[in-house]
């Protein structure tokens, strides 16, 4: 990791390792998202991390946050409405602002209180990332850092596996339990046969797409098959999900 | 005798000087809106296969992961035959990007032991020739468009500058985009792109299942609404997943009230 204050751009050193410990971090059987907060703080150069969810409802709530000053900015932008999280999940895009006093995305202009909370929380940059699949949006992770922070191609990069893994984690998280290795398969969530049969099964069973991916997990599970081949059953029409009362 | 060839040449000359000034002026006013990047890759497969006379284009783009992804397709065929290259790790246009480099099968049942596993595969869906030029980026490939013939043919070198510059479109709607919006990294629009076709997707099987329909007319349908409507396919699939427009009015073609 290089110094952010020679003016240099901040990146990823090792690759091979990021990609390693974040592929274990999300195979444990006990794995927390918690931790790939973590190792973003390890590894991204950040001060801080948090999570924060948002229900199809719309309901807010920060599930995770480093440290005391990550937790006021995660709180501050639920108390006004605003800022870079609320932003990232709204828009469905990564908000980077990596020197707040400098900023170069026009964006900050949408959140003067939360410039003016940041400024006092001593945050110089700020990252979100929105949790998504598709059409699914469960929150955003968010990265923080007391200085500013020039970052590369390969960070962002970084930080969107990240992501990815924590969206993951999170939905298993707050609907499986009983995961095994096999259910934090990030390669097989973003099939296409996956996304399609999520669509068709949210119809079958009449619900959402994000209860309609974790029922085609939670059958790939039980089943001891492939997400991605009870998913190719369902696009062909040899599966059907049948709701119970029926 | 050869007056009415010569006529029909001519027409058929000036339907070709048609259809890339139609392709040119699409991509064109495209461009210089406000566009988003899976539309913009839509257009340009649609548009590559009557230019270049083939049956099928489909286009893969690199992720953040570093895995390639079909982000584009003229065809659920296609995008089938392209899935499993990938999942094979096998075929044309891998090796396209992988290589950096133009690959190309003039025939394919000639050329099994080259491609093993995806060779069959393809013959099955019914094509028999192949061309795959990269998505090149100074020293870097971000993805591949590949278009597929059912019959056994090489393209002319003009028909490669043509796929060629195609492809550069391509490049040049992803950079366009990076530099009108408000993040410049590179990462975040592939990420962004493929969230879209993620959306496509998950909405193409609501529809599919709503109306009992094919994913091929699913995503039609999905494309005439969008179209009709001035809006953006990422964002009216978002909207048909989280049940802001009927499934039901999208097929039948009208323009519904969306939430």
């Amino acid at each position: 990791m290089r110094s952010p204050a020679s003016g240099d751009q901040v990146a990823v050193d090792d690759q091979d390792r990021w990609d390693r410990l974040l592929a274990e971090s999300a195979s444990g059987r006990d794995f927390h998202p918690e931790e790939i907060c973590r190792l973003c703080i390890e590894m991204l150069g950040v001060s801080g991390a948090g999570i924060s969810m948002v229900t199809p409802a719309g309901t807010r709530s920060v599930v995770f946050s480093s440290d005391d000053t990550s937790a006021r900015i995660e709180d501050l932008q639920f108390t006004i409405g605003e800022g870079p999280c609320v932003d990232a999940v709204t828009f469905g895009r990564s908000v980077l602002v990596g020197d707040l006093d400098n900023p170069d995305d026009v964006l900050v202009e949408r959140w003067p209180q939360f410039m003016e909370g940041a400024r006092l929380a001593d945050v110089r940059a700020v990252f979100s990332f929105p949790l998504r699949i598709g059409a699914i949006s469960i929150g955003a992770l968010d990265l923080y850092s007391n200085q500013p922070l020039d970052v590369s191609e390969n960070w962002v990069s970084s930080a969107l596996m990240a992501a990815d893994a924590v969206a993951l984690a999170l939905l298993l998280d707050t609907h499986l339990e009983g995961r095994s290795v096999d259910d934090f398969d990030v390669q097989s969530t973003f099939q296409v046969q996956v996304h399609q049969a999520t669509g068709m099964v949210q119809v079958q069973l009449d619900m959402s797409a994000e209860d309609a991916l974790l029922t085609l997990r939670a059958r790939a599970f039980s089943s001891g098959r492939p997400l991605t081949e009870i998913s190719s059953d369902v696009v062909s029409r040899r599966l059907r999900f049948a709701k119970e009362d029926e | 005798m050869s007056d009415n060839g010569e006529a029909v040449e001519g027409a058929a000359v000036r339907s070709r000087e048609q259809a890339l000034a139609e392709t040119f002026v699409l991509l064109a006013d495209t461009l210089v809106d406000d566009y988003d990047v899976v539309d913009l890759l839509d257009q340009l497969v649609v548009a590559s296969i009557e230019l270049l006379g083939v049956a099928a284009a489909g286009l893969l783009l690199k992720d953040h992961r570093g895995n390639l992804a079909v982000i584009a397709s003229s065809s659920e065929e296609m995008r089938l035959l392209e899935i499993f290259q990938l999942q094979n790790d096998e075929g044309p246009c891998l090796d396209c990007v992988r290589l950096a480099t133009s690959v190309s099968s003039g025939d394919l049942a000639e050329d099994a032991a080259r491609w093993p596993t995806f060779v069959p595969a393809a013959l099955e869906a019914g094509f028999r020739s192949v061309v795959a030029v990269p998505l090149r980026l100074r020293d870097m490939t971000i993805g591949g468009l590949n278009l597929f013939s059912d019959l056994p043919q090489e393209l002319s070198p003009d028909g490669q500058r043509l796929a060629q510059a195609m492809a550069d479109v391509a490049t040049i709607g992803i950079l366009q985009q990076r530099a009108s919006y408000r993040s410049s990294m590179l990462a975040e629009h592939l990420q962004h792109a493929l969230n879209s076709r993620i959306a496509i997707e998950q909405a193409k099987g609501v529809l599919a299942e709503r109306n009992s329909i094919g994913m091929e007319a699913a995503f039609n349908a999905l494309r005439r609404l969008a179209r009709n409507n001035n809006r953006k396919l990422a964002e009216v699939a978002v909207a048909v997943v989280r049940n802001e427009i009927d499934p039901l009015v999208v097929v039948a073609g009208e323009s519904p009230n969306s939430e």
